[in-house]
């Protein structure tokens, strides 16, 4: 069997913690956490494919790469964003967050 | 062995960390508890990709993820840290719907998984080493590799006018 199958379940099973994490937390920087958990996830999924599927000379390695860059700017922008709602609201929790509720 | 080895007690092992430590991130109530427990878990993501042979990556995760993202995310938990306890439950109404939402999730990507013909492993292992990769990164990845330093700066740029002090009287 193919041992590729493994590293893949292990993605999808780490993904799904990140999405639960994601979706029941409110604490916003834990939500930021949980985003960072997916690309993990995201990140060992194409990194495996790479090394037991290959044909593309190590663009899986270089792609996990790009998307660890991008994940730190992400991570940057969003904990920027939550530090200047921080001082405005007093609050880091997402439901606190109701100005355009109806 | 074909395709890169695969000792299955090291994935084992591997596996079981990230996951316990995935599950702690998400479980834990003390957001500092969680932030520690992310800590270890992008270590045992690092330890996944040396074993998947892929040193570059490994290497840079445990300096971007274990020491400048977690670095960042402390700092924002220490900034905005705050009483509220009852706010860190665990199970609050949202959770009734994210959990057999996650479920599904995974139940899909497994049935691809299961479906998928990934076919055998493959004849050599395509792990072309930090030389080759960094040849490939500056040679037919250029325009992609100059496009994210234009995001990294324009990040960067961002996040400093977003989280500066507003000048007072001005």
């Amino acid at each position: 069997m193919n041992p590729l199958y493994w590293w893949l379940t292990l993605a999808v099973l780490l993904f799904c913690i990140g999405a639960y994490g994601a979706l029941a937390r409110r604490n916003v920087i834990l939500v930021i956490m949980c985003l960072e958990l997916m690309l993990n996830a995201v990140n060992i999924a194409l990194v495996a494919a790479a090394q037991f599927r290959g044909g593309s000379e190590g663009a899986g390695s270089l792609f996990a790469l790009f998307i660890i860059t991008l994940a730190a700017a992400e991570v940057t922008v969003g904990l920027a964003i939550v530090i200047a709602n921080y001082r405005n609201k007093r609050t880091v929790q997402a439901d606190r967050f109701d100005e355009l509720k109806g | 062995m074909p395709g890169g080895d695969f000792h299955p007690w090291l994935f084992v092992i591997v596996a079981a960390w990230v996951l316990v430590c995935g599950l702690g991130v998400v479980v834990f109530k003390k957001i500092m508890y969680s932030a520690v427990s992310m800590v270890f878990c992008f270590l045992g993501v690092a330890f996944a990709y040396a074993l998947l042979n892929a040193e570059l990556v490994a290497i840079v995760q445990i300096l971007v993820y274990v020491g400048a993202i977690s670095i960042v995310i402390i700092f924002a938990i220490m900034l905005t840290e705050m009483q509220e306890g009852g706010y860190a439950l665990f199970f609050n109404r949202q959770a009734v719907f994210a959990a057999p939402l996650a479920v599904a999730v995974a139940a899909v990507l497994t049935a691809v998984l299961v479906t998928a013909d990934i076919g055998d492993v493959g004849e050599k292992a395509l792990n072309p080493g930090v030389k080759a990769l960094s040849r490939l990164l500056f040679d037919r990845y250029v325009f992609p590799f100059e496009l994210v330093s234009l995001v990294l700066l324009a990040a960067m740029i961002g996040a400093i006018v977003l989280a500066r002090r507003e000048e007072e009287g001005s």
